[in-house]
């Protein structure tokens, strides 16, 4: 039996393999307004004011009993302080990604630190770190290959990623943007981890056999979020890689990333990724709408399920919804506790 | 098309290169020499165009359109049996989880440039041709996900219905709008993210309200969107993927009224 831990503790433990006092619940994107409202945020604001993104993302943890805090609400930050358009959203809907370069030379990246929203990230892991000492703070990345399709436009992504397999040229061009993307990956990834994050969760949502072709993905896509998580490890920091979709054709290569954790979508079978994976931690696999609509019986019934499946800890499929209500949330954690009491 | 001649067959891979290389004094020549060795050359290049439109070749496609159109097939046998046939092919491989969408967009690339080859033949032919229905397909508010979207109109395309594109982030009222404007038969919605499927009950209810329901089938998808959410909101049908929407709606338009009994 382990004694009690923090979250913090009890999620690197489950990072580095070691026996837990409970199966986390940890989660990805975490704009949810019903926490918006009861912390007084305003929308855009808790996009760029670190006070107001951490009082939002805190009460994940310190009301729901999640086991990160993370930031920052979505996956535009790189997009956006390197000039690309980006709609904010709403209250409840994430801001996303409108416009894309024709050329990986006219990505300029120079005073990409000095941007106000991805200083807020900055800000607010720091904040976060003296605010929930026992929360795992983690920091909400966006992956090399989904960060090049945001450069290259997601739809050319996906045409490239086949006829780069079939062109030498082409497969060049692929190289050159995964490369760019790669640059801007590390410098905020220091920058992060000198704030002082736990965890870089890297989404590469559009690595995804739903958008490229898997041997691209075991081409390219290993590779570079190999590299970019061998830097993570270099800079003292775990990390984890989720990619959406049925990742079941790939989830052999992202366990050769070297992460320390895979999180895949409810599309996969848990029982069947786990297996592939091996000693690769892999969470993930509840439905994210559970946490809008869900009974009780049916967010136990899932959460249930995947850890039975083998899953370390308990995760969302995708990101946390902007409807999702606190009672569901609370729910989810509990019903991962009390499969704890019974397994562990 | 291993049976053909010797001199069929080099000619033919002549032609591919030329293509290829987007040649089109060269493809006119050797379209020309074809015709001259007397072999049938019809069925030979819709047989071409279907596979060079499968496996995404879209230079190749544009080329055999060309020599399709030399060989004087009619510009409608090349769009449904050549061209059109090909998206149908790699759909149903898509289908079966033997395709990804990559292979989706290359060769749904290669279809349009091909059909970008006979459009003014085609128009010449408006009048002799049947009134495709039409299907209002956009990507609801609040979402700028394109590429499933597009994939659903391309294989509707495919299959002889006429698409009116409203692109992404579409207000409800527009999806509206769109089915008067368009005595439409169909609304398709699309979104990829759960944050925005509160806008597909949205469209449904303001069609109830404006006395349209009955007039059009709505078709919903994308990746949260299940048969169960697709009941509960009264939609018609969440068909599993892009391929599936084209079958489906192709089956259920038999069991429709047509668009004069709905429309007047």
């Amino acid at each position: 039996m382990v004694t009690e831990m923090t979250s913090l503790e009890r999620v690197l433990a489950m990072l580095n393999r070691k026996p837990v006092d409970r199966v986390p619940v940890i989660t990805g994107s975490t704009m949810v307004k019903e926490y918006i409202e009861k912390s007084g945020g305003v929308w855009p604001d808790y996009h760029s004011n670190a006070e107001m993104m951490v009082d939002v993302a805190g009460l994940m943890h310190t009301d729901a009993g999640i086991d990160n805090v993370v930031m920052p609400f979505g996956m535009f930050i790189e997009s956006l302080a390197l000039g690309l358009e980006v709609k904010m959203g709403k209250i409840d809907i994430q801001p996303s990604v409108r416009s894309f370069f024709k050329k990986p030379e006219e990505v300029n990246y120079d005073n990409f630190l000095e941007d106000k929203f991805v200083k807020n990230t900055i800000n607010s892991i720091k904040l976060a770190k003296e605010k929930y000492p026992d929360a795992a703070v983690t920091a909400f990345l966006v992956a090399p290959v989904t960060l090049a399709g945001d450069l290259m436009g997601a739809e050319n992504l996906s045409v490239l990623s086949i006829k780069c397999l079939q062109k030498e040229k082409q497969m060049e061009k692929m190289k050159e943007w995964v490369a760019v993307a790669l640059e801007i990956n590390k410098i905020y990834a220091e920058a992060c981890a000198e704030a002082g994050a736990d965890l870089l969760y890297y989404s590469d949502a559009s690595a995804s056999p739903n958008l490229v072709m898997p041997d691209f993905y075991y081409e390219i896509g290993v590779s570079a979020e190999k590299e970019i998580g061998d830097f993570c490890h270099k800079l003292g920091c775990l990390w984890q890689l989720h990619i959406c979709g049925d990742t079941t054709p790939i989830i052999e290569g992202m366990a050769s990333t070297g992460a320390d954790c895979l999180s895949v979508e409810q599309a996969v079978k848990m029982e069947e990724v786990t297996k592939i994976a091996g000693d690769v931690p892999v969470v993930g696999n509840v439905t994210p709408l559970l946490m809008v609509e869900g009974t009780e019986e049916q967010i136990i019934t899932e959460t249930r399920m995947a850890l039975d499946g083998g899953a370390k800890a308990s995760m969302l499929g995708c990101g946390t919804p902007p409807h999702s209500t606190s009672d569901r949330l609370k729910t989810w954690v509990k019903a991962a506790a009390d499969w704890s009491v019974e397994n562990l | 098309m291993d049976n053909l001649p010797e001199e069929v067959q080099e000619l033919m891979e002549a032609l591919d290169e030329a293509a290829e290389d987007e040649d089109e004094d060269l493809v006119e020549e050797l379209a020309q020499k074809l015709l001259d060795t007397g072999v049938d050359m019809k069925p030979v290049a819709l047989e071409k165009l279907a596979l060079l439109v499968m496996d995404g070749e879209e230079e190749m496609s544009v080329g055999w359109t060309r020599a399709a159109l030399k060989f004087g097939l009619d510009p409608f046998e090349i769009l449904l049996k050549g061209l059109a046939e090909g998206m149908g092919l790699i759909g149903k491989k898509y289908e079966n989880g033997e395709a990804f969408v990559p292979q989706l967009l290359i060769a749904s690339t290669a279809m349009y440039s091909g059909m970008e080859i006979i459009a003014p033949f085609m128009k010449q032919d408006e009048n002799s041709c049947t009134k495709p229905a039409t299907v209002v397909i956009g990507t609801v508010e609040g979402d700028v996900h394109d590429i499933g979207k597009s994939l659903v109109k391309t294989l509707l395309s495919a299959n002889g219905f006429n698409c009116v594109d409203l692109g992404n982030d579409v207000p409800s009222t527009q999806f509206i709008e769109a089915a008067k404007e368009n005595r439409a038969t169909a609304v398709s919605m699309s979104t990829l993210m759960t944050t925005t499927m509160a806008e597909m009950p949205k469209v449904v209810k303001m069609l109830e309200n404006e006395g349209l329901r009955d007039k059009v089938m709505v078709m919903v998808g994308g990746a949260p969107i299940t048969t169960q959410y697709a009941a509960e909101i009264g939609a018609d049908v969440s068909p599993h993927d892009a391929a599936s929407a084209a079958t489906w709606l192709k089956g259920a338009i038999f069991d429709f009224p047509s668009e004069t009994e709905r429309w007047g």
